[in-house]
């Protein structure tokens, strides 16, 4: 781009008398050196990203498995709670974040947790 | 047969009072030996607010039992009991000895893993070192 750039202006000169080179010579030692980084931002930097994507979605991960838990306990209702809907419902796991394994145990634990009153079936009106 | 545990949740309605909880508690445990079983845990969690109304009632008093048994006729007895009885409410029991094995299990294995992973760590840092190898 070095060499190039100061080769463009040497052979447009003549063309310059014409009237119709002027711009022309123009046009191009401004994309020559402005140009280049400007299109190196632009293939690199934010803005097709920006124009595809409005947010990066954070990764969740399973919560058990960070704890390394062999086993979810049924009796702990206020560690199963953050896993039911408003209502009551199970959460899927595509909002929690929990991994199969973990989220068939969970599913074992709230059932088993709603049979004994500690946690609702549905939620009281 | 090999032998089973069992975990045993009875609520008795809130109002009953303390002497007749271990009542319950105590025959129960009678009931279980007869029957060859026995009860190796009694954890009394007391007066609990409930998740939904039973029998009208908003609050109840949880016991909580770990038992042990060869046979199935101990938890026929005792679940007949707990029917019968006037102060329980509600009662749950939930066979745990499988589960109880499986997370044994998976402990011995995560601590095997652990004991292992000294060698882990070296594995991605040969590999960091090829690809600086094979770029110049």
């Amino acid at each position: 781009m070095a060499d190039e750039t100061p080769q463009a202006p040497a052979p447009h000169p003549p063309p310059t008398a014409t009237g119709l080179g002027a711009p022309h010579a123009g046009a191009p030692q401004r994309s020559g050196p402005g140009g280049a980084p400007v299109q190196g931002g632009r293939s690199a930097g934010s803005p097709p990203r920006r124009g595809k994507r409005s947010f990066v979605r954070k990764k969740k991960v399973c919560r058990f498995c960070v704890e390394k838990s062999d086993y979810i306990d049924y009796k702990k209702a206020e560690i199963l709670a953050p896993f039911l809907q408003e209502r009551g419902k199970i959460l899927p796991r595509r909002m929690t974040g929990t991994c199969a394994r973990h989220q068939r145990w969970l599913t074992v634990a709230i059932k088993r947790a709603q049979n004994i009153a500690l946690l609702p079936f549905a939620a009281e009106l | 047969m090999e032998e089973r545990q069992y975990d045993l949740i009875f609520i008795c309605r809130p109002d009953t009072p303390e002497p007749d909880i271990d009542k319950i508690i105590s025959t129960l445990g009678h009931a279980a030996a007869e029957k060859g079983g026995k009860i190796e845990k009694t954890e009394k969690w007391g007066r609990k607010r409930m998740a939904y109304r039973v029998q009208r009632l908003r609050e109840g008093y949880y016991v909580f039992m770990v038992m042990r048994s060869s046979h199935g006729e101990v938890v026929k007895e005792l679940e007949r009991r707990l029917k019968v009885s006037d102060a329980v409410i509600k009662y749950l029991t939930i066979r745990v000895d499988e589960e109880l094995k499986r997370q044994e299990k998976l402990k011995r294995h995560r601590e095997k893993r652990a004991a292992r992973r000294p060698r882990k760590p070296a594995a991605p840092a040969a590999g960091g070192s090829e690809h600086a190898a094979a770029q110049p």
